[in-house]
């Protein structure tokens, strides 16, 4: 970031970069939009009286109820649309940018739909499902904005595979290195070398936590040998605490890689399921509402 | 016999290169260490890991040197015997050896295949980059999980409920529990219908079709309409471009006008039913005569601005002399005929001779001071109104109907019946008359002298009279005890020469409302009823609208109790207390609704 902008301070050209993103897309329009429609919704409710209280079955409640589910259904399509990408007017950018704030534009409408009257019910729970689809959404937004950079700074222009290949080098090198070791300490190596950068479950992928790291333990391990000889070149324990060390290293910075693509992918494994979570629910709030009428 | 060792690495490119190394010992060492005859570069080797000896007789011998076991054949052990020719494969760490016979030019040697089979490390196993990167890795797909939660929920809350829906009886074999369509409420019942909550087809009768009054009509048997539904319909007049569209749409999903369910909404929670809103009623009653021209009934929108004055039900004597009733309006200073001479006034002033006698009744009797309402006006066991007032109760202990003692015991006329206190004197003379009657009449009564039963008795005319004729005369005339409160009037006739007017007092002035005089115990008695200064008894004593006013606005008034047309008017008109009323006692929502709008307006409440 630092040498990008000395580049810039010094050429004194603006950054040129035909990239626009979805969120600013057309200046707002779609937040423009989504804005609109909510004040208009609220306006209407707030000058609406429906007695004895609101509720989804007033005049209002079935208007902003079509206009919801319409939404929701339409919000859906996205995942169909991504797939073909076309230019202009309705490109998937734009697409996208109206996603984002017609979805979000959902949490006035819908909550309005409600009047306020929830329970323990399964209309509730299409509520409750679809303001959870909504955050992960916003979680989405936020972690697409927020994280790439973390994740290239991280990276340091090497590939995951180049990642995963500096990974098996040291193993390869602390193979080498223990062979000469007996037995008790080759199994030191060995718990390193056990180790599974792709170990550890979901947790561990989102908190970036490990706490039954074999380098680690193994790390631990060696230095408290007391057969080791510090600063030897000659020592294969010295050695290989160096490569232990080594090893370590790489597998932070994997497992951070790891953390920050988990953040950048989890909200999808919530929005897209609770989205079909969602329309069932809606069905069943549909049916349900229409067959007791 | 001897040995012969091929090792096999595997190039970049996934060929194999076989490096057969002879061995003519009879015995072979395997380790890490270099110095081994099989050197295996396997950390979980030890540096002497095991010995393989020719034990001659087609077998080998496989023994464990550090102590630590080697699989042979899938089995962990540190001692093992293989026959070559059936052959082995000895695995120790991550290698293979497998143990055959040579054959060709190898005859009768024991050939060792030493092949790396496990990963150095669990980072050099081969992994699919996309995946492995990804968190595709450790949760299952979205695709799965779409599919599993979106029919674990059309499971339990659609199939589920449709299945207990054609599976339950609804009638009394229904049982009370948990029944699965109820997830589908949007809403507790209110209190009063708390006992369908598990019950959804009781007023859901058929699938698709909108709560019809047939089933609210099922139990509710005895309400009635409105008004006559024609009249109704006039009064409703053009429902205007909003209410006409709603109609529209309701009728295109053949849902009837004029529903129960349209002012009586239920899942509104378990409370009382919520109160119907005023705009129900002044849709129709702001300006009704425009569309009913031949009403009877006046233009209300509001309490507070627009309402009519109150028009109580007054008692008045027909052309026949029969006791009818009509409905005057207080504007018009209606005057009313009971048939009873009653001075309010007189009877609750706190100086006069009636202050003083009943002071003089003392405790005993039920008084010790004068007069106070509460002396004759007694709560009935609604609270909201009085017991009708009785003579005997009432005004007996002054007014006494004693005519003749008979040891101790008074002897008192009939009341209520003019003909049987004429009979009763008659009798009295006939019987021989030793002593004369003896007749009090109230203008000559004394503080002091108590009535009726006591032995100092006072009677009902103080004339002592010679004959039955005269006796009946004095009782009837001024003077005596019927004509003080009565109307009485001669007949002519030899056997009942007085009639005395029917008194007949009004059990409730506002037919058309409703009132609780125990929603207003806070207030006296004299602060609505103007009685101390009433010489008459023909004064309708009630309150006009505007004293009601001052307390009491319409719906949203800013006043100290804002009062929607449900608090005193039942739309069913049923003569009992309205549903408001109803439900104040039930402390529903609403009500507690209106309890903090009205401490808010009068500056009690936050």
């Amino acid at each position: 970031m630092a040498a990008k902008s000395l580049r810039q301070a010094t050429t004194g050209r603006t950054r040129d970069s035909d990239h626009e993103s979805f969120l600013r897309y057309q200046g707002f329009r779609w937040l423009k939009i989504g804005l609109l429609i909510s004040a208009i919704a609220l306006l209407i409710y707030a000058f609406n009286d429906v007695q004895p209280k609101p509720n989804g079955g007033s005049a209002y409640g079935y208007i902003t109820g079509t206009i919801g589910v319409a939404l929701i259904l339409w919000l859906t399509m996205l995942g169909v649309r991504k797939r073909a990408i076309t230019p202009g007017r309705w490109s998937l950018k734009s697409w996208t940018s109206a996603h984002v704030y017609l979805g979000l534009s959902l949490i006035v409408i819908a909550t309005l739909h409600t009047g306020f009257d929830f329970g323990w019910n399964v209309h509730t729970l299409a509520y409750v499902l679809m303001m959870i689809v909504i955050a992960s959404g916003v979680f989405g937004i936020v972690a697409y904005a927020t994280l790439p950079q973390a994740l290239s700074a991280n990276r340091g222009e090497t590939t995951q595979v180049q990642m995963l290949d500096n990974l098996r080098m040291i193993d390869r090198q602390l193979n080498e290195a223990a062979q000469p070791l007996p037995h008790a300490q080759a199994e030191i190596v060995q718990m390193a070398l056990a180790d599974d950068p792709f170990g550890g479950g979901l947790f561990a992928r989102l908190s970036g936590r490990y706490p039954k790291c074999g380098t680690r333990a193994a790390l631990a391990a060696v230095r408290a040998d007391i057969s080791r000889v510090e600063g030897d070149a000659n020592d294969p324990l010295d050695h290989v605490e160096v490569l232990l060390e080594r090893k370590r290293s790489s597998l932070s910075r994997i497992r951070k890689h790891l953390r920050l693509k988990s953040l950048l992918e989890i909200w999808l494994h919530v929005h897209v399921p609770l989205t079909f979570a969602l329309i069932a629910a809606l069905v069943v709030h549909i049916v349900s509402v229409f067959y007791y009428w | 016999m001897s040995f012969i060792v091929r090792t096999v690495a595997r190039t970049a490119d996934g060929r194999d290169i076989v490096r057969p190394k002879p061995f003519d010992t009879k015995e072979l060492t395997v380790g890490r260490s270099p110095d081994c005859d099989i050197h295996l570069a396997d950390l979980a080797v030890t540096l002497h890991h095991v010995t393989i000896r020719d034990s001659g007789a087609g077998t080998v011998e496989a023994v464990a040197t550090a102590g630590l076991p080697f699989v042979v054949d899938g089995k962990s052990t540190e001692h093992a015997w293989i026959n070559i020719a059936e052959g082995a494969i000895i695995r120790i760490g991550s290698h293979a050896l497998t143990v055959a016979i040579g054959e060709g030019d190898d005859q009768g040697r024991t050939i060792i295949t030493v092949e790396r089979v496990g990963a150095i490390s669990n980072a050099s196993e081969a992994k699919e980059e996309t995946r492995v990167f990804s968190l595709a890795a450790v949760l299952p797909g979205k695709r799965p999980l779409a599919w599993v939660l979106a029919l674990l929920i059309l499971g339990v809350f659609l199939v589920w409920p449709l299945i207990s829906i054609y599976s339950q009886p609804t009638d009394a074999a229904r049982k009370v529990a948990f029944h699965a369509d109820e997830m589908w409420t949007s809403g507790k019942l209110s209190s009063v219908h708390r006992a369908l909550e598990n019950n959804c087809q009781a007023c859901h009768v058929k699938a698709g079709q909108a709560v019809r009054d047939d089933a609210c009509v099922a139990c509710h048997t005895k309400v009635h309409d409105h008004a006559d539904p024609k009249r109704l319909a006039a009064a409703m007049g053009s429902p205007g471009i909003v209410g006409g569209t709603k109609r529209l749409v309701a009728s295109a999903f053949n849902i009837p006008p004029g529903r129960c369910v349209e002012c009586h909404t239920e899942h509104q929670g378990a409370t009382a039913m919520p109160v119907t809103d005023e705009k129900f009623c002044t849709n129709c009653h702001t300006d009704l005569n425009t569309r009913l021209a031949d009403t009877n009934l006046k233009n209300a929108a509001d309490f507070g601005d627009n309402h009519p004055q109150f028009e109580p039900t007054i008692r008045f004597a027909a052309a026949n002399g029969q006791p009818a009733t009509r409905r005057v309006s207080l504007d018009a200073n209606p005057k009313e005929d009971s048939g009873l001479k009653f001075p309010h006034a007189l009877h609750l002033s706190a100086a006069n001779g009636v202050a003083r006698m009943a002071i003089s009744l003392g405790k005993d009797e039920g008084y010790g001071a004068p007069l106070q309402c509460v002396s004759c006006h007694v709560r009935d066991a609604t609270g909201s109104t009085f017991a009708p007032v009785k003579m005997e109760s009432s005004c007996g202990a002054c007014h006494s109907l004693a005519f003749d003692q008979v040891d101790g015991t008074v002897r008192t006329l009939r009341h209520g019946d003019p003909a049987q206190v004429v009979a009763d004197i008659r009798a009295f003379y006939r019987s021989g008359a030793a002593r004369p009657a003896v007749f009090a009449g109230m203008a000559r009564h004394r503080p002091g002298e108590t009535a009726g039963r006591g032995a100092g008795y006072v009677p009902a005319t103080p004339i002592r009279v010679g004959n039955a004729d005269q006796a009946i005369r004095a009782v009837f005339s001024k003077g005596g005890a019927c004509f003080d409160c009565h109307q009485v009037k001669p007949t002519g006739q030899a056997s009942a020469p007085f009639a005395v007017t029917p008194v007949v007092l009004a059990k409730r002035y506002m037919m058309k409302g409703w009132f609780d005089h125990a929603a207003h115990d806070t207030e006296s008695c004299a602060s609505c009823h103007a009685v101390k200064t009433s010489n008459s008894a023909s004064d309708v004593n009630l309150p006009k609208i505007a004293r009601c006013q001052e307390c009491h606005g319409g719906q949203e008034a800013h006043k100290a109790v804002p009062s929607s047309c449900a608090m005193c008017h039942d739309y069913h008109r049923t003569g009992f207390a309205p549903l408001m009323v109803r439900d104040s006692r039930a402390r529903g929502k609403a009500h507690d609704a209106i309890d903090r709008k009205s401490l808010t307006a009068a500056g009690a409440g936050a």
